[in-house]
């Protein structure tokens, strides 16, 4: 009698903890269920120096050059589900939130370019343009030395001579 | 329709159509729009292998045997047809002459940005881009202080109209002799376009060449930093931010690190004294110190100079920013009788909100297909726009091709160095082109919500409150049946 009632206490025992565990079970994958639902999700596509946001449930995206997010600005969705814009070379983190969570934070770069065209309008005549995503310090060599100086901002040009060799490289 | 043989006399080649002419060493020189040019040199009447087919015209001079200095024209098919194609040719070399030619190069990254380790060696992938999707060939080479660090795997590319861009590699093994000169070294991966040779083998008008710089830092041996000031905000009567982006470039870590911004007028006159926040910053990290500023000052140009603390040292700088950077502001966009398929006149109003005339202000609008690709790059002609007032702005926008819908689109109106953005959606239909203003400028503040982690924290708080209990609730019921056993045991 004693070790059957021993069993059956043992075995209520065993239950209550199967059922605590099972209760735990239910609660993780409800607020993983929830979590799921309501967090915040956005998808980004970098063309160049155009970054796409395309949101699927998130209201603002954060964004940052640090990665504890000091000096954040943020970009409204309001009524759309897509955002375009510029912004300059560098390494940007971001993050969705859609005014419950903030999710969870992530990393993208955009890569600077240097990029220059000499469009020959006539003869001695020509016209150098930035066509990079930098602004430009421009050198103007002939035979080996440099003779002349130019700074140029993105899509800015100027009217050069159509000789020798103007080489660009990041200011 | 037959082709018919015909050998050639001089009194007897004016035939129209189709000839199959054979015609003794007639050299073709070129064969344009399936039109043969020859030229018959000599001893006409001997029929030799050379022949070929005139399928419209044919053209050519010979010299008469007799008469070796007096060359003869050979000609048959439609002589009108022949100078109208003449013609044409010489308006399309004309053309080709007078089209602007364009040289254009790109690489990326324009920088790359390495702190040195002891024996350091590394792979650095780097593209070259053909803008003009052009055959050309191009020259790689190396420069600067570490040339002889860095070894290049490819000198010389060549590039087809299809390829947009190739990708490269370089390797980086930094000598210990830097090590002992802390700051700065470089080294210049150059990309020089070759120069097409004229006819007389001479390289003609200007060469491009870009450069990938790659900036090796070695740290100092204290405490050194490089710190920048960027200007946020400073439209008149807002609160602007100034951020001071600072880096440790030295082997040990800064405690505390804060900025004084010092704020003057064009006149040199201080305005005000505002100070950032503190921050401890690592060893070879980045920070960014801030601060706010009420701006209760008139449009233009003011000068911050930033002293930057760390650690009892110093170091001060100076940089100019304006108050009310939207000297330029978009008020309106203007498109009336449009029609899908024509040309648009987009009239955009301007006001300067400067106390001075702005010259040269052009607009230039963006719009993007659904790849996000630019489909129209637009630009209006340059006005001068007086002290504070309005102006209007023309552009026409070529909508042939357009499809109806909506675009992203990004209007600029530049002046001098500087430009106001506003972005667009533009909704195209068949006889109306709607341009609304997007209202997701990016803005200082705004985020609401509860950060992921914190939920996950909570979550792992409330699981071990729920353990926790368990366990302590676990213990006390065995605490009490061994209790109940034991008295059990006692009174028995």
């Amino acid at each position: 009698m004693g070790n059957e009632k021993i069993k059956e206490e043992a075995e209520r025992k065993m239950n209550k903890h199967i059922k605590i565990i099972i209760l735990q079970v239910i609660f993780l994958v409800a607020v993983a269920g929830v979590l799921y639902l309501v967090y915040p999700k956005a998808n980004i596509e970098i063309k160049g120096t155009l970054v796409i946001f395309n949101s699927v449930n998130a209201n603002v995206i954060i964004i940052s050059e640090n990665p504890d997010f000091s000096n954040p600005r943020y970009l409204d969705f309001e009524s759309r589900k897509n955002i375009t814009f510029d912004l300059k070379p560098g390494t940007y983190y971001w993050k969705a939130s859609n005014n419950l969570i903030e999710g969870l934070s992530k990393e993208f770069k955009i890569e600077s370019e240097v990029g220059m065209k000499i469009d020959v309008i006539e003869g001695d005549e020509a016209k150098l343009s930035n066509v990079g995503n930098v602004k430009l310090n421009v050198t103007r060599n002939k035979e080996g030395m440099m003779v002349g100086y130019i700074i140029l901002e993105p899509n800015d040009s100027e009217e050069i001579e159509n000789s020798g060799e103007y080489a660009g490289r990041q200011n | 329709m037959k082709n018919k043989l015909l050998t050639v006399n001089e009194n007897k080649i004016n035939r129209r159509s189709n000839y199959k002419l054979v015609m003794s060493e007639i050299k073709p020189l070129t064969l344009i729009s399936g039109c043969n040019f020859g030229v018959l040199i000599s001893e006409h009447k001997k029929i030799v292998p050379d022949n070929f087919l005139c399928r419209k015209f044919l053209f050519g001079i010979f010299m008469h045997p007799e008469n070796p200095n007096k060359p003869h024209l050979l000609r048959c098919g439609n002589l009108k047809v022949f100078l109208i194609l003449v013609l044409l040719t010489i308006l399309i070399l004309n053309l080709i002459i007078l089209i602007p030619r364009a040289d254009a190069l790109g690489i990326t990254p324009g920088r790359t940005t390495l702190d040195y380790e002891q024996g350091l060696e590394r792979e650095i992938t780097f593209s070259v881009l053909n803008n003009e999707h052009k055959n050309m060939q191009v020259l790689l080479m190396i420069q600067g202080e570490l040339n002889d660090s860095v070894i290049l795997f490819d000198n010389m590319i060549e590039f087809m109209p299809s390829e947009e861009a190739k990708q490269f590699k370089y390797k980086v093994k930094l000598s210990e002799k830097i090590a002992k000169e802390p700051g700065l070294h470089t080294a210049e991966i150059v990309a020089l376009e070759i120069p097409t040779v004229s006819d007389k083998g001479t390289y003609v008008g200007a060469t491009v060449a870009v450069v990938s710089q790659l900036h090796v830092y070695v740290a100092c041996p204290g405490k050194c930093i490089e710190a920048d000031l960027n200007v946020l905000d400073t439209e008149q009567n807002s609160t602007a931010t100034f951020i001071v982006p600072v880096i440790n470039r030295g082997k040990l870590g800064i405690g505390e690190v804060r900025a004084v911004i010092d704020i003057y007028t064009s006149l040199n006159e201080k305005i005000t004294t505002i100070e950032t926040d503190y921050l401890p910053l690592e060893a070879g990290k980045r920070t960014e110190l801030s601060a706010k500023w009420q701006v209760n000052v008139p449009s233009g140009s003011y000068l911050a100079k930033v002293t930057v603390f760390y650690d009892g040292e110093s170091k001060s700088f100076e940089k100019q920013f304006a108050v009310g950077s939207q000297m330029l502001s978009i008020e309106s966009i203007l498109v009336n009788n449009f029609q899908l398929g024509e040309i648009a006149k987009l009239q955009i109003l301007v006001e300067n909100r400067w106390n001075q005339e702005l010259k040269s202000v052009f607009a230039n609008l963006l719009v993007y297909n659904k790849e996000s690709q630019v489909m129209a790059d637009v630009k209006s002609a340059t006005e001068d726009i007086p002290a504070l007032a309005k102006k209007e702005l023309i552009a026409y926008w070529d909508t042939v091709g357009v499809e109806e819908g909506e675009y992203n689109g990004k209007l600029m109106v530049k002046y001098g160095t500087k430009t106001s953005d506003r972005n667009l959606i533009l909704k195209v239909s068949q006889n109306s082109l709607d341009i609304t203003g997007v209202g997701y400028a990016i803005r200082p503040s705004g985020g609401k919500g509860i950060n992921m982690t914190t939920i996950l924290l909570v979550l792992v708080i409330i699981l071990l409150i729920v353990n926790l209990a368990w366990f302590v609730f676990f213990r006390r019921f065995i605490g009490k049946k061994k209790e109940t056993k034991t008295s059990k045991v006692i009174r028995a």
